[in-house]
């Protein structure tokens, strides 16, 4: 039965062109929009071989959704929506669904600027790699450094976020400038926090996690676009840090709590859907109002563990190389709902836009982005799988049109875990990276096997489809020389 | 009560690229509702090094035995990621078709002691299968890690 499905797939989904394909409307009944994955031809096969494409048809099922059902170049299943999975729906007659953020609420990730070129860091790399992994927490069970807050202390961080952190000195005001939101969702209300998710998170802020988190040192390989590099602060050679983390506990337990609880209040909604991980409610309802509180918190307990990691980052980089100052190019979320400004159909509407393993993707002149990157647009910060490359891209008026002004989160998984650890021992993986220049430390050997890079699309394709599509834009090519795995 | 070790028959661990799931068979549901938990605690530790030092009593309520799996489930990793106690053994007590009771032995994490594993995000409805049968129980469900 699946694998005629699989079969028919190829012929009901439509080739636009080089990068886009249409899933349209009668893929499956209910579907209210038609679905767009952006892929090349080698990527839609690895794209068509799991249910991403009926996750995308599944989604366009939800009422109120506007525009289409988006899939960017990286997507591949997850739960209710594919990761990869971009959709909005209008404010008044729209749903949210927990499940169409995700479980680890605002994971995301943050670019560090240093002043030095890595020549003046490579004769210090195994010291500093040393220091940043005795002083960054991570890995699996690890608690934080500031161990268990009070519950006031706790509530002003799921309130106040990134600010928290600066104000209790992890930072600087001038970082927050260089953040999504500054780091801090103005909604956010500690109170829709269950205390069960308190409890999963209070341990946990200032923590890497395990999984896919990681922090990397890395150096500027290639520049594509000499104008959004400057203004980003990024040279040839300069070395820089990637910083890969999210709401830890504390997150994936309000995803839990509020899945359970649309389960229940759908119903009083007449709301069907054809996935339980879809469950959902009207934006504008009393439980719609009081997730979105929710998700903010935990996404300022995300960026507020963001900005503690950059401080101990910028630590050891004093303590090891004795110079070297750290400046935030940007921070995004991958995960995470937004309300939002779009002109839908030559109409502007207010729409709430999920995207789950997207990266928002705004272009210049808008006001949602900082200052000094008005005249050039958002960074949007691709990171590739461990010890490959990441880039910087920059938001274009295409991806406003097209995709709610969203583009792509990383390089996406290819193979399963167990998988990855067949094909290479830790002790191989390390030395097969080291003769590429990679240093890692890693809290556990069986983690690190698990992330073999070859267990993961290609990013460079991911981003060139992005790229060639135009819903984002190549500004520089960064490629680790340390690798510091949770 | 199930002892964790002895049970690696009665549930497997299922893989693709983005997933982790559990599948557990057995003669009933509450054998396999049992099962499910200890494989999952088999993800988050290696079960040999955890002793059933202390009990906690969870009580649940629910919609179907679906919906209840994953609540069962998601107590036992709240139990873990919320209160730094790891499962050794459980034992389900009364499950209807909207109620769970149980008994979860085990102790405080210990990390040196325990061998940890992988963290765990969540429990899904992704693909949930709760199967009775007269000739026996199954139940698959997928874990986000």
């Amino acid at each position: 039965m699946l694998s005629v499905m699989l079969a028919e797939m190829s012929v009901m989904i439509q080739k636009l062109d080089d990068y886009r394909y249409l899933v349209p409307k009668s893929f499956r009944d209910g579907m209210k929009v038609e679905g767009l994955i952006y892929a090349n031809d080698e990527l839609i096969k690895a794209i068509e071989h799991d249910q991403t494409v009926m996750q995308v048809a599944n989604v366009a099922t939800l009422p109120g959704l506007v525009g289409r059902s988006l899939a960017m170049p990286d997507a591949h299943q997850g739960y209710g929506f594919a990761i990869g999975g971009v959709a909005a729906a209008d404010i008044h007659t729209g749903v949210v669904s927990a499940g169409g953020v995700g479980f680890d609420i605002n994971c995301g990730v943050r670019l560090l600027r240093s002043d030095l070129s890595l020549a003046d860091v490579m004769p210090k790399l195994d010291p500093l790699l040393n220091q940043m992994f005795r002083d960054i927490p991570c890995g699996t069970g690890r608690k934080g450094i500031v161990g268990g807050l009070s519950d006031d202390e706790l509530d002003d961080v799921l309130g106040n976020g990134a600010h928290w952190a600066v104000k209790r000195g992890y930072g600087t005001e001038q970082d927050l400038l260089h953040i999504e939101e500054t780091g801090r969702i103005p909604n956010a209300d500690p109170n829709r926090v269950s205390k069960r998710a308190k409890e999963r998170g209070r341990d946990q802020l200032g923590t890497l996690g395990s999984g896919n988190h990681f922090a990397e040192v890395q150096y500027v390989e290639a520049v594509f676009d000499e104008e959004a590099a400057e203004a980003f602060g990024l040279r040839l050679q300069q070395v820089v840090i990637l910083i890969h983390t999210g709401s830890r506990g504390l997150g994936h337990q309000v995803c839990t709590d509020y899945l359970e609880m649309m389960q229940t209040a759908m119903r009083k909604y007449n709301i069907t859907i054809v996935d339980r991980q879809l469950a959902c409610v009207p934006i504008r309802s009393p439980e719609g109002q009081s997730y979105l509180s929710a998700m903010a918190a935990a996404a300022n307990f995300a960026f507020a563990n963001r900005q503690m990691i950059t401080h101990w980052t910028r630590e050891a980089f004093t303590r090891v190389l004795g110079k070297g100052e750290l400046n935030v190019i940007y921070d995004v979320c991958h995960n995470i709902a937004k309300e939002e400004e779009h002109e839908i159909d030559g109409r502007r509407r207010t729409v709430l836009v999920h995207r789950k393993g997207a990266t928002r993707a705004f272009p210049k002149h808008r006001p949602e982005i900082p200052k000094d990157y008005f005249e050039v647009g958002q960074p949007v910060l691709i990171p590739g799988s461990m010890g490959t490359c990441s880039y910087v891209l920059v938001g274009t008026e295409r991806a406003m049109d097209e995709t709610f002004g969203s583009s792509c989160h990383g390089a996406g998984r290819s193979k399963s875990r167990h998988a990855a650890k067949k094909e290479i021992s830790a002790d191989e993986l390390i030395q097969e990276l080291k003769e590429k220049g990679i240093h890692v430390r890693g809290a556990s050997k069986s983690g690190l096997t698990e992330e073999n890079p070859n267990a993961y699309k290609d990013v460079s394709q991911v981003v060139e489809v992005v790229h060639n599509a135009g819903i984002a834009k190549k500004v520089a090519k960064l490629v680790p020389v340390g690798v510091i795995k949770g | 009560m199930a002892a964790g070790r002895e049970m690696t028959e009665g549930y497997h661990i299922l893989e693709h690229p983005s997933d982790l799931g559990i599948e557990a068979s057995g003669r009933s549901l509450k054998e396999v509702f049992e099962y499910a938990a200890l494989g999952l605690v088999s993800i988050i530790a290696d079960p040999a090094t955890v002793d059933p030092a202390e009990r906690r009593f969870v009580r649940l309520e629910g919609s179907d035995h679906e919906n209840l799996l994953v609540k069962w489930l998601s107590e036992i990793l709240y139990l873990y990621d919320g209160q730094q106690f790891l499962p050794s053994d459980v034992e389900i007590t009364r499950l209807t078709a909207t109620e769970l009771g149980a008994v979860v032995a085990g102790e405080p994490v210990n990390e040196k002691k325990h061998a940890l594993k992988m963290d765990v995000k969540a429990i899904t409805y992704h693909q949930l299968k709760v199967e009775e049968r007269k000739d026996g129980c199954l139940v698959r469900v997928f874990v986000d890690i």
